[in-house]
């Protein structure tokens, strides 16, 4: 069994990354890669901690982009964590997410008055990935909401603004400038909550190929088959690799390990076994 | 266990929403969890994936009261495959709508510009809605121009199924409002009527309208003298079985103009048999059901009487192809038959009995039943076969049925004026001596076959036996003087026809005269 995605308390997933070893192992998951959002970090904590009898692990991360013609999540698999490129992907997110949180503070701050204590403040930005649900915590630990999806939905989501975004051409010239393979996360629904089909899928893959992209997730815990049908035809249409990943997110999700809806190994598709020869562990 | 969706279900609310369902679930060990929709306007690949983790749980999970936006996703995505899904009716109201059609089993109206619904008078409607829509698939495959319906709705108590129906008006409507435009529509009606008879339909697919007659001549049969009883039961039975469609409520509300194109709408009747069955149905619309008060045929088509009987007739005489009164008459009986007996079924199952003017109706159709019951001996008619009264007034009727046939069969001139010699010597022949003095029927029946193209002209009677053949040739080489003045007319025959036969069978003297063409 194998499973390509997945995220660690890096990202927003609730596992360590020693937790998530175990957990792997558990699975009886063969081979698996930690995916978090905009982060390298895990995936390098992995790489130090793990030992000659954990499962084989693969460098990953997914980044979150954006440009003109929509969101899209791109993983990348079996890069260099230090090589240069990559860290420069991961840096540029890391600063837009920086501003993204000053400016929501700010506006929480003008908007409402909501205050925070310097401490607090400087604790969120220590985190390598604050967003959105942190700045909620805070606000229902000081009193300012009672839950965190109120938080969000009554305040923090009353700021609309065009953020800046790493765009896909960037994320993917980093992974392959850093001897990695890019490759579409959940191509279905885009960067989570769209639905792309059909003529729609066909000119995003036609764009983010163009860039450099080589492969799609076509097995994930939220297809269903006749979504995989979908993208495994894409996937034979544009010769991309195919990689399958559950999005596994501890106790924040309901998807276990190892769920991505790939079979029996005899019948799985040429593109994940190519993948799995050409990628670097 | 039932849980309720509300509202939109996207990135930013599912993760909540699924850890409300999993608090309803907790402790639960009703392995059936059925999301209840109604109430759900959207839902986001986000909502999807809460879905399709819950289904990896339960099994069983089912969805029900799904509204079409949220119903087209599932459908897209593959969920529709993965659980059992449905579909919320949509609740349409007709109040103030225009009413378009009426059949046994609902109403048909008009919504918007494009579309219709048909309101089912069963509340209980969905199977019949089915049936409808699987009928009216078969029947498009096999060739009918008709409308499928994409959609079922709630209205009031009851479920409609909507078609669309662009631009759409119904022939009634023609006839009421376009006078003019009578023999157009006497032609399309007959043309579609035409194609639904010759379409065979695989076994088992469609009722029998012959096992629906037996049934009801045998309620009937009740309230009829026994012996008129016993002989309507025979004749039904005596129909032989068809696999040929009939549309069952063949009246002009039923058939719709759609641009150019004539649309057959309520399918729900369709089945299989004699077309004497439909043709009985289509007697009651016209003329049965109005009979006793034209003002229900203008209430009910939005024509009068009088249109209604010429429709009728100018209907009967392209279907027959033929201008024969006799033979329209004939065929006319034969539905006439058939008609009274369902009108009279339907009135007494409705306790038409337990009221005077249900009483009345009864005895006007019954009284009509039993004439007719008198004079006719078989329900079944042929196209190519004219029954009449074997005396020299009819000859002319006898000619211009012969013709028609001829002229459809793309018979030459000449050839069709000498079979037409022939007709009349043998026709006049029967007329004059098979019964004499006495008076009978003689049949003609006129056959065209293929290869080399042959046409048959056959006469019987039941006159006394008399071969018109065993008769000596006349001597026509004798000086004029000497010659005899009778058997010309059989010579000629001979002379002009490719063959001429006889035989005497049960009862019956039988003539046939045979020309290749």
């Amino acid at each position: 069994m194998i499973d390509l995605h997945m995220h660690t308390i890096v990202s927003d997933g609730t596992d360590t990354p020693e937790e998530i070893i175990a957990r792997v192992r558990e699975a009886g998951i063969g081979l698996f890669s930690v995916t978090d959002h905009d982060a390298v970090k895990g995936a390098k904590r992995i790489l130090s901690v793990r030992t000659a009898e954990d499962p084989a692990f693969l460098t990953g991360v997914e980044f979150s982009c954006r440009d003109e013609e929509g969101k899209y999540h791109i993983l990348g698999y079996g890069y260099d964590p230090d090589a240069e490129p990559i860290r420069r992907v991961v840096d540029l997110g890391h600063g837009y997410r920086m501003n993204k949180v000053k400016a929501r503070l700010d506006f929480l701050s003008t908007q409402f008055g909501f205050q925070f204590p310097e401490k607090d403040l400087q604790a969120l930005f220590a985190l390598d990935n604050p967003g959105k649900p942190h700045i909620g915590n805070l606000m229902v630990k000081h009193g300012y909401a009672k839950t965190k999806e109120e938080a969000i939905r009554d305040y923090i989501d009353k700021l609309r603004f065009r953020s800046e975004y790493v765009r896909p051409e960037e994320a993917i010239e980093g992974i392959l400038g850093s001897g990695g393979i890019p490759v579409l996360a959940h191509p279905v629904y885009g960067s989570g909550g769209q639905l792309i089909l059909g003529d729609e899928m066909d000119k995003r893959l036609r764009r983010l190929t163009d860039f450099g992209l080589q492969g799609v997730e076509a097995f994930y815990s939220g297809f269903t088959a006749k979504l995989r049908a979908q993208m495994l035809a894409f996937a034979a249409q544009y010769g991309l690799y195919v990689t399958a990943g559950s999005d596994y997110h501890g106790s924040n999700k309901l998807v276990s390990l190892g769920d991505t809806g790939l079979g029996d190994p005899n019948e799985w598709p040429e593109g994940l076994k190519r993948f799995l020869t050409d990628v670097k562990a | 266990m039932k849980i309720e969706l509300k509202g939109r279900i996207d990135s930013n609310n599912a993760p909540q929403i699924e850890k409300e369902i999993m608090e309803q679930l907790a402790g639960q060990n009703d392995a059936s969890v059925v999301l209840d929709a109604s109430g759900l306007e959207y839902i986001s690949s986000a909502g999807l994936r809460v879905i399709l983790r819950l289904r990896k749980t339960y099994p069983e999970l089912s969805i029900t009261g799904v509204n079409s936006e949220v119903y087209e996703i599932l459908d897209m995505t593959g969920f529709t495959e993965m659980m059992r899904v449905e579909k919320a009716y949509r609740v349409v109201s007709v109040e103030g709508c225009e009413e378009i059609g009426r059949g046994a089993n609902g109403t048909i109206y008009r919504i918007d510009q494009d579309n219709v619904v048909k309101v089912y008078n069963n509340a209980d409607a969905l199977e019949d809605i089915q049936h409808e829509r699987e009928v009216a698939k078969l029947a498009l495959i096999l060739g009918i121009p008709t409308a499928i319906s994409y959609d079922v709705v709630k209205v009031g108590e009851s479920y409609g199924s909507v078609f669309e129906l662009l631009n759409a008006r119904s022939f009634s409507k023609i006839l009421a409002n376009e006078p003019e435009k009578m023999d157009w529509c006497v032609k399309e009606y007959v043309a579609l009527l035409r194609t639904i008879h010759s379409t065979a339909v695989p076994e088992g697919k469609l009722p029998d309208n012959r096992e629906w007659f037996i049934a009801a001549v045998k309620q009937v049969m009740d309230y009829l003298p026994e012996v008129a009883g016993k002989k309507l039961l025979g004749m039904v039975e005596a129909i032989p079985r068809s696999d040929h469609m009939l549309h069952g409520d063949y009246h002009t509300k039923n058939i719709e103009l759609q641009n150019d194109e004539v649309l057959l709408i309520d399918m729900d009747t369709l089945a299989v048999g004699d077309p004497i069955f439909e043709l009985a149905g289509m007697f009651n619309a016209f003329i049965g059901f109005s009979e006793m008060d034209h003002q229900v045929i203008l209430d009910f088509q939005g024509f009068d009487h009088e249109t209604a009987e010429t429709f009728w007739h100018k209907t009967l005489s392209a279907y027959l192809e033929t201008n024969c009164e006799t033979k329209i008459r004939e065929v006319e009986d034969k539905a006439r038959i058939l008609g009274y007996t369902r009108m009279i079924r339907r009135s007494i199952r409705r306790g038409g009995l337990d009221t005077e003017a249900g009483r009345a109706q009864i005895d006007f159709w019954k009284e009509r039943l039993l004439k007719l019951l008198e004079e006719t001996d078989t329900l079944t008619f042929s196209f190519n076969e004219l029954e009449l009264e074997a005396v020299p007034e009819k000859l002319e009727e006898v000619q211009a049925f012969v013709d028609e046939r001829l002229e459809r069969a793309d018979c030459p001139p000449k050839a069709q004026m000498q079979i037409g010699v022939a007709v009349e010597e043998i026709f006049i022949n029967i007329a004059s001596y098979a019964y004499a003095p006495e008076r009978g029927t003689a049949t003609v029946r006129v056959e065209v076959s293929e290869d080399p193209v042959t046409v048959t002209v056959t006469f019987v009677d039941h006159g006394m036996p008399y071969d018109p053949l065993a008769r000596e040739d006349p001597n026509i080489n004798l000086p004029a003087e000497r010659r005899e003045a009778g058997g010309l007319g059989i010579f000629m025959t001979k002379k002009l026809m490719d063959d001429v036969s006889y035989e005497y069978c049960d009862g019956k003297n039988i003539l046939t005269l045979r020309k290749e063409l």
